[in-house]
């Protein structure tokens, strides 16, 4: 039997999630195939807050129980996203599977984190103490672990609109071309003006224990001349291997830093400007 | 196309697609409106120790442990020899041996006592290495020429090792079983299963009943591949042990990971080739054949007999030596899976010729082809190929679907940028039906058909639907010579207390040799068929005149009477940043004879075609230092899915088989046979050919392309 709570909205939702010890359920496509026994979930699938996708002028805002095959299909969500939501398991799963789903279960290969990383996302929480929005690097912490508290809930993903149409960068390599966890994936997105590079961002998958971005090395990049980082792409890949842990799981290490190394070189030759 | 091969509904189609199929985990109580207990496997944690003790935690009411201090009858399950226990002896021997099952009616329940139990072992130390394994379960050797004498004089001589590995069947079911004591002292057993009779025979044994206290029913299966040839007869044991001992039905269903983890799958293998080469001719193969046949010997034998009767492949070679060994390690015991020892040496010789005739200089394809035996050539072991061979013709046929022969020489020149393209080409048999005189010596085949009162004609036979179709085809058959529509033709499930043992569902042999017999059964039941009354015709199998007898002890004879062929390509783009192959094509022709039902055989093709490149590429498993398989998920062990090999597609090629029913011969296994060496070929080629990266090991996985590509970079 699974037991829980169905709340028709957010306030509802943030109040029981205040006062006792319940497992968030947006899609359940994860979270049903290893829940503990005897935890309540708490059905989110339901609210309308929640499934939302709008435009404020300045973000493009994903309602955390949108489902991947609603993003695919909204004219708002940007084409990195998109990408990155397309290549997700099957068709049964992003018909069930959410934004808000991907980025809470913690996981350091989520695709759809990735490509909100790429864009330079942030995360709205909410309790009943209020709300928090919090950059997507600051709520994933490692594997398994991001920053959010016992009371609240994940209720959007902000991408920051003038990221949202910028050229952009992505490749997923997984075990199969469907229904496969990445083993690498690197995204992003960059912008050039007059020859030179004003925007640039590199999320990746399998370069830690974590999805993230390498802002210090990305500072290094904005400002110079696309000429200039395509002569010199071999001491930015070094760096950013540098600054990676590429560890062994379902593939080796050498394989994941290799890969990562590969696409990064290609990212940069593709800049175009 | 023959009106037998015009497609039709399959008699399984609508209870599947609705959701009405009962399979045997989704009985609530028996249907007598008995509460069914759940029974749950001890398994052992060490591959190889001693079991000096089992502490139970303390049971509550009406749950039950039970061993093999409580088997009624033999503790060995009667597979080919007698060595795998029902439940352990003094040592387990592999890592998941069945120690034994706690019997009760919560599953949760179960699991958690199960949990709790303490065994003490005394650890001894594993074999786990298919190279240092000495002891064999089987040792063969055979051959024909004077192959000293070929190596003598070769112009050259090439030595070349293979290495393959585990593929599980991933059939969308686990395995299952369940036995319920009847009022009358029998037990019935049904489930999972492929061969009714086996486990009958299995279960009879451990019980001590005999043949008539005990029966055996098939119950919907999710697909076998072989997985549930043998298996079956296991827990078919072990749930009849601990319905004995309780006196209540039980049943036992195995979880994913267990049944990933702990039931047979296809045996990794290592192929040592010498082959020698003069004038531009192979003259000698000398194949070393290991199998890693586990902790017991289950299956092997018979594997092993298929693999090492292929080991010379599709060529006319005039002096051969071939020797194979089922090596004992202390693994999770090989069985059957689809190809049955097949694809282990077809890959090794197709590959060992590819890189020969790259050696030489020549296009592979024109040096395969210099080499086809064809009708009349003498087999392996002596034999003969009765039959035409049509494996040029087929070639031909997939050159036309893909432009094969051109590309085959351009993909081989110099080729630069990130992404490599390869085109690779296969060709082998298939042996159809059961390998030697075992149809005729040990199966006996007999088969029925039962007339009743208002017209309607019940197949009588052994054989289980697994998807294959068999509940379609057979009727298909009758309904054909009896001239009557196939709704008034039927085939249940098989239960042996009703029906012959027409032999076990295997081999490819289910349509050619059974089909027939209820072709010719059907013929007999035509002329005597009187309007309202009951009636019943009985077949029995008789081998064709032409077979010249085979001799295990020597390997000598037809092997089979008649050979399935396949010919297959496979077209690849490498991504050298990623080690991502992405498959352009895959091309086959194969020949299974008449198709007696074109969809069905179209379907099989392209499923095990299927099966074949996840076994080249991405079906990676394999167990650690202490004999543990740890690819035990679908997260873990990836199959491919259909968005892998998008553009697909299978021919069907005609030589029809005097003895087959309309021609038709075996067609189950032969499709996965073809395309791993190809797939193989196709890479290495992408990668710049053998001379740069030698490829010699299955699966091949994305990771292992980048790593081979850096050892050039490096």
């Amino acid at each position: 039997m699974v037991n829980g709570y169905k709340p028709a909205t957010l306030q509802e939702a943030i109040a029981i999630r205040s006062r006792e010890k319940v497992i968030p359920y947006a899609g359940g496509t994860d979270v049903m195939v290893r829940r503990p026994e005897g935890v309540p979930f708490l059905f989110l699938n339901d609210i309308d807050e929640l499934k939302q996708i709008k435009d404020d002028g300045e973000y493009i805002r994903i309602g955390a129980a949108v489902t991947f095959t609603e993003g695919l299909k909204s004219d708002l969500v940007p084409a990195v996203m998109k990408e990155a939501v397309s290549r997700i398991a099957a068709p049964a799963i992003r018909n069930a599977g959410t934004f808000g789903g991907n980025l809470g279960n913690g996981s350091d290969k989520a695709d759809s984190v990735m490509a909100g990383f790429a864009l330079d996302g942030r995360v709205r929480l909410v309790s009943v103490s209020g709300e928090r929005i919090l950059p997507l690097g600051e709520f994933c912490i490692r594997r398994g672990v991001t920053a959010i508290r016992d009371d609240e809930l994940i209720a959007e993903i902000l991408l920051p609109k003038k990221n949202c149409d910028l050229p952009y960068y992505y490749k997923k390599i997984g075990g199969r071309n469907a229904l496969a966890i990445s083993r690498v994936a690197i995204g992003g997105v960059y912008s050039v003006k007059d020859g030179v590079i004003e925007q640039f961002t590199a999320a990746f998958i399998g370069g830690g224990n974590v999805c993230k971005r390498f802002e210090e090395i990305e500072a290094t990049i904005i400002g110079k001349t696309v000429d200039e980082v395509k002569a010199n792409a071999e001491e930015y890949v070094n760096a950013y291997a540098e600054s990676m842990t590429f560890t062994r799981g379902r593939v080796s290490a050498e394989y994941r830093k290799t890969v990562i190394m590969n696409l990064l070189k290609d990212f940069i030759q593709t800049i175009n400007g | 196309m023959k009106e037998i091969c015009k497609s039709i509904r399959k008699k399984d189609h609508d209870p599947k697609i609705e959701g009405r199929s009962v399979y045997v985990d989704d009985y609530v109580t028996t249907a007598d409106g008995r509460e069914i207990l759940t029974g749950r496997l001890l398994h052992s944690k060490f591959a190889k120790a001693r079991v000096l003790g089992v502490k139970l935690p303390e049971l509550p009411d009406g749950y039950t442990y039970v061993d093999a201090s409580d088997i009624p009858g033999d503790n060995n399950v009667n597979i080919v020899l007698d060595d795998t226990p029902v439940f352990c002896r003094d040592t387990v021997e592999y890592i998941g041996e069945p120690i034994g099952m706690l019997v009760g009616p919560d599953k949760t329940v179960v699991d958690r006592l199960l949990a709790e139990i303490e065994v003490t072992y005394e650890e001894l130390e594993p074999v786990l290495d298919i190279r240092t394994a000495d002891e064999s379960f089987f040792n063969y050797e055979f051959g024909h020429g004077d192959v000293e004498k070929a190596f003598a004089e070769a112009d050259k001589v090439y030595e070349e090792e293979f290495l393959t590995g585990y593929q599980d069947q991933t059939y969308l079911e686990p395995q299952g079983m369940m036995a319920e004591p009847e009022a009358d002292g029998r037990m019935f057993v049904h489930g999972s299963l492929q061969c009714a009779y086996y486990v009958h025979g299995a279960v009879a044994r451990a019980l001590g009943t005999g043949p008539d206290g005990v029966h055996i029913l098939q119950d919907v299966t999710g697909g076998g591949f072989g997985g549930k040839e043998d298996f079956p007869s296991i827990i078919g044991c072990q749930v009849a042990v601990a319905a004995k001992k309780v006196g209540k039905p039980v049943r036992c269903v195995f979880d994913r990971r267990e049944d990933l983890e702990f039931t047979p799958k296809r045996h990794p293998s290592l192929c040592k080739y010498k082959v020698a080469v003069k004038d531009g001719r192979v003259t000698a193969v000398d194949a070393d054949v290991r199998f890693n046949a586990g902790g017991y010997s289950t299956l092997s034998a018979v594997v092993l007999q298929r693999g090492i009767i292929a080991a010379p492949g599709v060529y006319d070679i005039p002096n051969v030596h071939v020797t194979g060994k089922a090596v004992k390690t202390n693994t999770n015991p090989c069985g059957a899976y689809r190809g049955f020892g097949a694809p282990q040496t077809f890959f090794a010789m197709e590959m060992m010729m590819s890189h020969i005739a790259q050696d030489l200089g020549e296009d592979s394809i024109a040096f395969k082809e210099r080499h086809f035996v064809k009708q009349g050539d003498t087999t392996s072991t002596n034999g003969k190929y009765h039959f035409p061979v049509p494996v040029p013709a087929m070639l031909g046929e997939i050159d036309a679907l893909c432009d094969l022969r051109k590309k085959h020489i351009e993909y081989r020149k110099p080729q630069t940028g990130r992404y490599r393209r390869g085109i690779g080409f296969s060709a082998v048999f298939h042996g159809a039906g059961f390998t030697g005189s075992g149809e005729r010596d040990l199966i006996k085949a007999t088969a029925k058909l039962r007339k009743y009162a208002d017209g309607t004609v019940e197949v009588l036979a052994s054989n289980g639907d697994i998807g294959q179709g068999v509940r379609t085809t057979f009727p298909k058959i009758v309904a054909h010579e009896l001239n009557i529509p196939f709704e008034r033709v039927y085939y249940n499930h098989p239960d042996t207390a009703r029906v012959p043992d027409s032999g076990p569902t295997v081999a490819s042999r289910s349509l050619m040799i059974v089909g027939e017999l209820l072709r010719r059964a059907a013929i007999k039941l035509r002329d005597i068929w009187q309007e309202g009354v009951e009636q019943e015709v009985e077949e029995h199998y008789k081998e064709p005149d032409f077979m010249i007898p085979f001799y295990l002890d020597r390997f000598e004879g037809d092997a089979y009477p008649t050979y399935a062929w396949a010919t297959s390509a496979v077209e690849v783009e490498v991504d050298t940043f990623t080690g991502l192959v992405n498959i352009l094509g895959a091309y086959g022709s194969f020949d299974v004879g008449t198709p007696v039902d074109y969809n069905i055989v179209v379907g099989q093709m392209e499923g095990g075609f299927l099966q074949g490149l996840g076994y080249a590429s991405i079906e990676k498993m394999d167990y650690d230092g202490k004999g543990r398989i740890r690819n035990n998920s679908f997260t873990d062990y990836l199959v491919p899915t259909s968005m892998d090999v998008p553009n697909m597609k299978a021919v069907m090629h005609v030589e029809e088989y005097p003895d087959g029913p309309y021609g038709a011969k075996g067609a189950g296994e032969l499709p996965l046979v073809a395309p791993p060496p190809a797939y193989i070929e196709a890479v290495e080629m992408a990668l710049g050919g053998a001379k740069v990266h030698p490829l010699n090991r299955i699966p091949f996985s994305t990771e292992d392309v980048i790593l081979e590509w850096n050892k050039e970079v490096l």
